[in-house]
């Protein structure tokens, strides 16, 4: 028998849904939350709507992230996408893997499961009273969407805003919508760069020829700028390299890092980062704690040419 | 009453060996008995007993750690239908699990404060707390070295610990469950001498005495760190099948994967989980095909790491206990732990003087 009998972490109202609410229950319990709206945004990219959520989901953080189950499927990690989570949960899938291809078979109406949030995101409260810089590539755009949202919000506590956004073919753009009215809000400054660009059919976003790194000298940052990142591993290395020669510190530099997160409750050891826990630890880590973790591809430890 | 309030205070207790078909007797009265049994020529493996006949008291490490009883390769974890998701509580067996050696009593120790940490795992700590641990002495072969990693004494993981000194068992019970069986067996058991207690030190000290395998383990973690580009490491990766056999056979690899087992029309089925290992091709993989561990090299160092050096997990030190199962499991001799840490070592060692020289 163990020694140490820990208090159990469970949810009474997952507990309720078990009939067992006088016992420590499984930390593997998704709670049932109903699909309620799709709307494509670009090729595979879809944005899912989920109503009659647990309220736990309330407190998600920008950046933070929540398990998805399709039963008979499993299971999957995507981050929240939106400043704040009150009636409905929006999350930003790709059709990419077993799971996601499951997803896009459900129609309004049928249920999925849903467990977290989990995860720490990006220091918003840090944040306050500072210049941020958000840098997104590709599907990266979605979490970073749920930190300019969360800063708009809360617009008076925050400086300079600019979001820079790279993807590979300018057709790919996500919440494009919503970027054009970000644009005429002013209420942050926006950048985008396309790989390859084709006559935009997007009125009024103009989208530069080029990476993520091209806009980081077109943007003109201060020094003092917090920087949050979130893109494909390839992009992290030269985007950092790239803000160091603009002068700005590490401390000041925040990276999402993608890891598959199975268990997301620091258990299943998918997601370690050099004996880190992505789940608890991360996913979002200050450059300056990577420096000393081993196995991170997403720190610059060699001169890179960019 | 002053001699029972005495007895209360007593720790230590002796049984004649001649006498252990009663204490099997009492064992058994408590749940299924599980103890190692000779399964082949050279190998053990845990096994229901219905006498201690069957036990093999003399076993040496067994194919699979006893973590098998609480952690088992598969379990399901929930079920569903379509009205709901539900917690799966199956009936509980409770398991006696006798002669556990003090490195799998210490490999417990360190599944039960990952798995009790944080967010508690319900399906371990049920099965965990259903079952009474027995620890038993044992005397090392040419692959222990858990004397290098410090756990060739339990501190931890067992309720009763059995050590054999000739022709008795040296007695001692660690937990209130342990105590509540000392006291039920009372009356075939006699208070442990100031001689038995010299009996069992002599055990140790010999046992001490008996290992032939090791190393200084003082600088371990800080030879880790510093040998991390060895490249030792390239050689062993080159020689790594990627196979997995050091991680089911580990006392303390708790990694696991999560799978859906759904019926024929998907209106029911079960979440299960299962052991999963590192040294799997897609187990750092994301979607877009991007593995963070792509070659035998990085996922061998990743293991070795977690062995040797520890993680920033719920137990947050080295986690290889020394029992010596990953060397004689892996086919291709690159978990000769013992063999690794003393190359490193060396290597070690003379950036060290060369540093002085210099």
């Amino acid at each position: 028998m163990p020694e140490n009998n820990s208090q159990s972490n469970c949810r009474p109202d997952s507990c309720v849904q078990n009939n067992s609410a006088s016992r420590a229950c499984t930390p593997y319990l998704p709670t049932r939350a109903i699909l309620s709206k799709i709307t494509e945004m670009a090729y595979d990219n879809f944005l899912f709507e989920f109503e009659q959520i647990d309220p736990i989901f309330r407190s998600c953080l920008p950046g933070q992230f929540v398990e998805i189950w399709i039963p008979g499927a499993g299971e999957s990690p995507i981050s929240v996408c939106s400043g704040s989570v009150g009636e409905t949960l929006q999350l930003l899938i790709r059709k990419a893997g077993r799971v996601t291809k499951a997803l896009f078979n459900l129609k309004p109406g049928d249920w999925v499961g849903l467990r977290g949030p989990y995860g720490h995101g990006f220091p918003v409260d840090l944040y306050k009273g500072k210049n941020v810089c958000m840098i997104a590539g590709g599907l990266g755009v979605a979490p970073l969407r749920s930190v300019w949202q969360y800063l708009i919000e809360h617009r008076r506590d925050y400086g300079r805003l600019t979001l820079i956004y790279g993807m590979k073919h300018s057709d790919e753009i996500l919440f494009a919508d919503e970027l054009i009215a970000l644009r005429h809000s002013q209420k942050l400054e926006l950048f985008l760069a396309a790989e390859d660009v084709t006559v935009c059919h997007i009125a009024n976003l103009e989208i530069e020829a080029g990476r993520v790194t091209d806009l980081l000298d077109l943007a003109e940052l201060s020094t003092d700028m917090q920087v949050a990142i979130c893109g494909p591993p390839v992009m992290y290395r030269f985007a950092v390299e790239r803000l160091r020669r603009l002068g700005i510190a590490d401390e000041n530099i925040w990276l999402s890092l993608e890891r598959h997160m199975k268990c997301g409750i620091g258990k299943c050891g998918h997601c370690y980062i050099g004996g880190k826990f992505a789940c608890q630890e991360g996913p979002v880590f200050q450059l300056t704690e990577l420096a000393n973790m081993h196995e991170v591809i997403e720190y610059p430890r060699e001169k890179i040419q960019i | 009453m002053s001699v029972s309030s005495e007895k209360n205070v007593q720790k230590s207790f002796t049984l004649p060996k001649s006498d252990f078909d009663q204490f099997f007797t009492l064992l058994a009265q408590m749940g299924t008995v599980y103890a190692a049994v000779k399964v082949s020529e050279q190998s053990f493996a845990f096994r229901a007993v219905t006498s201690a006949k069957q036990i093999a008291f003399d076993a040496i490490r067994t194919i699979l750690p006893p973590k098998k009883f609480f952690y088992p390769p598969s379990e399901t974890l929930i079920t569903y239908d379509k009205d709901g998701i539900y917690e799966n509580e199956p009936e509980l067996e409770f398991k006696v699990i006798f002669g556990v050696h003090p490195c799998d009593l210490a490999g417990l120790g360190i599944m039960d404060k990952i798995f009790s940490s944080g967010h508690a795992d319900s399906h371990y700590m049920r099965q965990r707390e259903a079952s009474f641990v027995i620890g038993h002495s044992c005397m090392p072969d040419k692959h222990c070295f858990c004397q290098s990693m410090g756990s060739d004494c339990a501190k931890s993981g067992y309720d009763i610990f059995l050590t054999d000194i000739d022709s008795d068992y040296f007695i001692e019970a660690l937990t209130p469950a342990g105590d509540q069986f000392i006291a039920l067996a009372q009356p075939i058991l006699a208070g442990a001498t100031d001689k038995d207690h010299e009996r069992n030190h002599h055990f140790w000290e010999t046992r001490s005495a008996a290992f032939t395998n090791g190393f200084n383990s003082s600088n371990l973690k800080v030879t880790m760190e510093g040998e991390w580009d060895n490249k030792l490491w390239d050689e062993l990766g080159e020689r790594c099948l990627s196979c997995g056999s050091c991680t089911p056979v580990c006392p303390t690899c708790y990694c696991f994967d999560l799978v859906d087992i759904a019926s024929l029309n998907n209106d029911s089925g079960s979440r299960k989980r299962e052991w999963d290992s590192c040294q799997f091709t897609g187990f750092a993989k994301v979607n877009g095909d991007f593995n963070f561990r792509p070659t035998p090299v990085d996922r061998l160092k990743f293991w070795y790491r977690h062995k040797l050096h520890g993680f920033d997990d719920a137990y947050a030190d080295k986690t290889c206990v020394g029992c010596g199962r990953c060397t004689v499991s892996c086919p291709s001799g690159i978990d000769d732990i013992v063999a690794v840490v003393k190359a490193l070592q060396v290597s070690s060692a003379a950036k060290t003087s060369e540093g002085a020289d210099a």
